[in-house]
């Protein structure tokens, strides 16, 4: 082959990268199955469901998901994160009623910044075992799923439901989850939790794309000992990432509790899956080195819009799960078979 | 220029005939009417540059490409070869510079892999039938192997052996044997050409292509030359000194390859005592001076490597290191980049590259520190404008950044490493095989930049397993022989010399 025949084969497989295609795909499905919905069923496309119900309701977990995003662009993975946000949803209440008497003023802040330490705290647990010691990241986080659920069932005493027994300071911590702001008048407002993701993805797309610490995460994903030969501190890096991944839990324990004004031990079980879930569909690969942060947004919503037109549909509770699991089995499918031909 | 012999007994020995291969890739040609033929008991070299079109030939032959124009002829047969178990099937088998051997297996279960026998009813494993079949093949081709070790344990060398096996065991009549050398050491190499000796013995028609011209008088018969995906001519390798090889790989003589030395070595950068990896390499205590070329020669597996990374922080090691007249304790990858030490790893694939980013990211990955602005801000005009000078400096091909690095040919990737390095500005630059399997234009690249880097001040250590390329480029060799420094000779070194460098890497080993 020629030079030339090289850069244009090039120039081609960079003007149509996986990822992009992956994420073409995605968008193309959430077109044509909104288009269906909203035929049938004309509740779908308005304000109201789409913005104060399911992106008020998707965005702790799409806080989630971000987190969970830097660590899978690196290359790992974090099975933990339902058990990390179960813990600080009961540090997070604990520490209000404990800190009641103070007044909200103190109580409110206190906690929520309590919590967040928690987060980050159980995250770099993940972090220095997997960056630092070099155990499995798999092994690792279904470790730490069973023991971090386990200390959210010590905390509460066994697993009963703790709430705030303060009336008032629970009304007033419900404002992080009931807020609303206008947007365009009354009838288009944006509620708190949507806020917050909103800062979340902005603040993290700030880091992945401007900052050398989203250089290393990419370049980390891409080729690990390839990273550290070039004179990055890799596992500093990674552990990072995790206890990035454990903030947002904390952040997303915040809203959670916001909106159900309790906090339980077994809470969130499960959700670990959905947050992996919406990455994949995104677009950022197992073993990382690609991705970003917009592709598990358009992931997060297209798996939220299918639950929410199942709704809209009346389909059965039963069939839900089928449904979610072939789309994302499609989709990375999609992905791979794309891959397959351009590396031909 | 064609010296095909059409003679009636040339043709009865033909095993493969290859008229007017054309592929297009996309609309672009990578083979446009290539010829080639391979006899019974004949070793036929295939050389070419980088993007020269021999893997996309052995690629047509060993059935990867399923939309080829023109002719094959195989065994006196016609085909058309469409699926690689086809070509397999026929009798065609390819070894890759990278093994495909099974670690985790034995010998044995690697030559009969696909080939097992069970028992009718219980389906247990017949392993004694196993054993006995890769015993006999082992013993056909007198290989000096232990069919119950395990593959991992063995030398590339010998896994190399393992996947010969394998193939003569499938009753293969044509072998490719696709840049075998690159990663073998000097005893290995020996031992390789040795059974490609054998092998062509037993009547098979061997194919073997490399880029070390200076081996192929002592394994090959004929060589063919393919430039820019046409074929140059074929040649009886006897008539066709090395010089002549290169100028039609290239139109210019190899000799021009090496640049000038007008480097002057000056006060020492670097002081390395009693540096020791356990297992690895004992006790090697050396100075390295401002503006000198250290090159470091041994065999594959000597430790040559492990001290570079050693040096470097890429692995762990007791001993002394100055830097600058300061001790560098606990050195780290991280900690040598910002003190000013760089290294050109020796796996590009694995060690040099993030293959899924872009040239732009790969280039700009070591010195993101001094790029960044407030706030950890990396202004993408600041990384693009320095990336895009990088490119140009290094003459990548592509000159694009957003290009992956994976789809650049292996001269290019090399480029990008060097010139990640170049822009972090080192004082003290490690390359260690910067040119393994890179094509000849980029490798003459390459020398002059170390001979212009080493002028300006800096201190390079040189690693190479192509000692013509330690020898005519450093002005002092270490030779490291079973981990130890075993002599220090004066370069640069004239070309009867080399023959005297490769015998001071070997000796310990031919009488140890």
């Amino acid at each position: 082959m020629s030079k030339g025949q090289k850069e244009r084969r090039a120039i081609m497989s960079g003007a149509l990268s996986f990822s992009r295609l992956q994420r073409v795909s995605v968008l193309s499905l959430l077109v044509i199955l909104g288009a269906y919905t909203s035929y049938r069923s004309p509740t779908f496309l308005t304000w109201g469901n789409l913005v104060d119900n399911l992106l008020t309701n998707a965005a702790a977990l799409g806080i989630m998901a971000a987190g969970m995003t830097f660590v899978m662009i690196g290359g790992g993975f974090d099975l933990s994160v339902a058990s990390i946000t179960a813990v600080c949803s009961v540090v997070l209440v604990l520490c209000m009623d404990a800190l009641s008497s103070f007044g909200p003023v103190v109580a409110i802040p206190v906690s929520v910044l309590l919590t967040a330490l928690v987060g980050i705290a159980l995250g770099s647990v993940n972090g220095i075992l997997i960056a630092h010691i070099g155990v499995n990241p798999f092994v690792v986080t279904l470790s730490t799923m069973l023991v971090f659920r386990g200390i959210a069932l010590i905390l509460t005493g066994g697993g009963q439901a703790k709430q705030v027994a303060d009336l008032a300071l629970r009304n007033q911590f419900n404002w992080i989850y009931d807020a609303r702001i206008p947007l365009f008048g009354r009838s288009y407002q944006v509620s708190m939790p949507i806020v917050i993701f909103v800062v979340v993805l902005v603040v993290g797309i700030y880091l992945l794309r401007f900052t050398r610490f989203g250089h290393y995460i990419y370049a980390i994903g891409g080729n690990e000992e390839a990273a550290r030969l070039a004179g990055v501190s890799t596992r500093r890096i990674k552990a990072a990432t995790y206890a990035l991944c454990g903030f947002t839990c904390a952040l997303a324990a915040v809203i959670f509790v916001a909106y159900t004004a309790t906090a339980q031990a077994e809470s969130h079980q499960g959700k670990e899956l959905d947050v992996i879930a919406s990455v994949i569909v995104g677009g950022t690969p197992l073993g990382g080195g690609s991705g970003g942060l917009l592709a598990t947004l358009t992931g997060l919503i297209l798996l939220q819009v299918i639950q929410n037109l199942l709704t809209q549909l009346s389909v059965g509770p039963e069939y839900r799960p089928v449904i979610t699991g072939l789309i994302i089995v499609v989709v990375v499918t999609i992905d791979v078979l794309a891959r397959r031909r351009s590396s031909r | 220029m064609m010296q095909n012999d059409h003679n009636p007994a040339a043709a009865a020995r033909t095993v493969l005939l290859m008229s007017g291969i054309v592929k297009d890739f996309s609309g672009t040609r990578a083979l446009d009417e290539v010829d080639f033929d391979v006899r019974r008991g004949e070793v036929h070299a295939l050389i070419g540059e980088n993007g020269a079109g021999k893997s996309t030939l052995m690629n047509v032959l060993a059935g990867r490409f399923s939309d080829y124009r023109g002719q094959i002829i195989f065994d006196g047969r016609p085909v058309r070869i469409t699926s690689p178990r086809q070509a397999l099937k026929m009798g065609i088998a390819v070894i890759y510079q990278e093994l495909r051997v099974l670690g985790n297996l034995s010998v044995a279960e690697n030559i009969m892999l696909g080939d097992e026998r069970s028992h009718p009813w219980t389906k247990r494993l017949d392993r004694t039938f196993i054993r006995d079949q890769a015993l006999r093949t082992i013993e056909y081709l007198g290989f000096d192997l232990d069919p119950d070790q395990s593959v991992g344990q063995l030398s590339t060398a010998r896994q190399c052996m393992v996947e010969i096996a394998g193939a003569v065991r499938r009753k293969v009549k044509l072998l490719v044997f696709d840049e075998p050398t690159a990663s073998l050491g000097g005893e290995d190499v020996e031992r390789l050409f040795q059974v490609i000796k054998d092998l062509r013995a037993k009547g098979l028609g061997i194919v073997y292509i490399s880029h070390r011209l200076g081996e192929l008088p002592r394994v090959g018969d004929r060589v063919t030359v393919l430039r820019d995906g046409r074929k140059v001519g074929t040649r009886r390798i006897s008539d066709c000194p090395v010089s002549e090889m290169s100028r039609m790989m290239l139109g210019h003589v190899l000799s021009e390859v090496f640049p000038e030395k007008t480097n002057r070595p000056g006060k020492c950068i670097l002081k390395v005592r009693g540096l020791s990896r356990k297992g690895r390499f004992e006790d090697i205590s050396f100075d390295l001076h401002e503006g000198e070329v250290l090159g470091i020669a041994g065999l594959l597996g000597s430790g040559r490597s492990e001290i570079a990374r050693a040096i470097f922080g890429a692995d762990r090691s007791v001993g002394l290191v100055e830097f600058q007249g300061r001790a560098m304790a606990r050195r780290t990858p991280g900690r040598s980049c910002r003190n000013g030490i760089g290294m050109v790893p020796e796996n590009r694939k694995l060690q040099g590259n993030i293959p899924a980013r872009s040239v732009g990211e790969n280039l700009n990955i070591s010195i993101l520190d001094r790029l960044a602005g407030r706030l950890g801000y990396q202004s993408p005009g600041r990384l693009a404008d320095h990336a895009r000078s990088m490119v140009e400096r290094m003459k990548v091909q592509p000159p694009r950044l957003q290009t992956l690095v994976r789809n650049l040919s292996g001269g290019n990737q090399q480029k990008v490493i060097v010139g990640r390095w170049l822009a972090a500005n080192p004082k003290v630059l490690i390359f260690d095989e910067p040119t393994q399997g890179i094509d000849i234009g980029t490798k003459a690249q390459i020398y002059k930049l170390i001979v212009k880097l080493a002028e300006e001040g800096r201190g390079i250590i040189l690693i190479s397993s192509e000692l013509i390329e330690v020898g005519k480029l450093a002005d002092r060799i270490l030779v490291i022989r079973n981990g130890r420094l075993a002599k220090e000779i004066k370069g640069p070194l004239m070309d009867r010399d080399i023959e005297m460098l490769f015998e001071a890497c070997v000796r310990e080993v031919e009488h140890g």
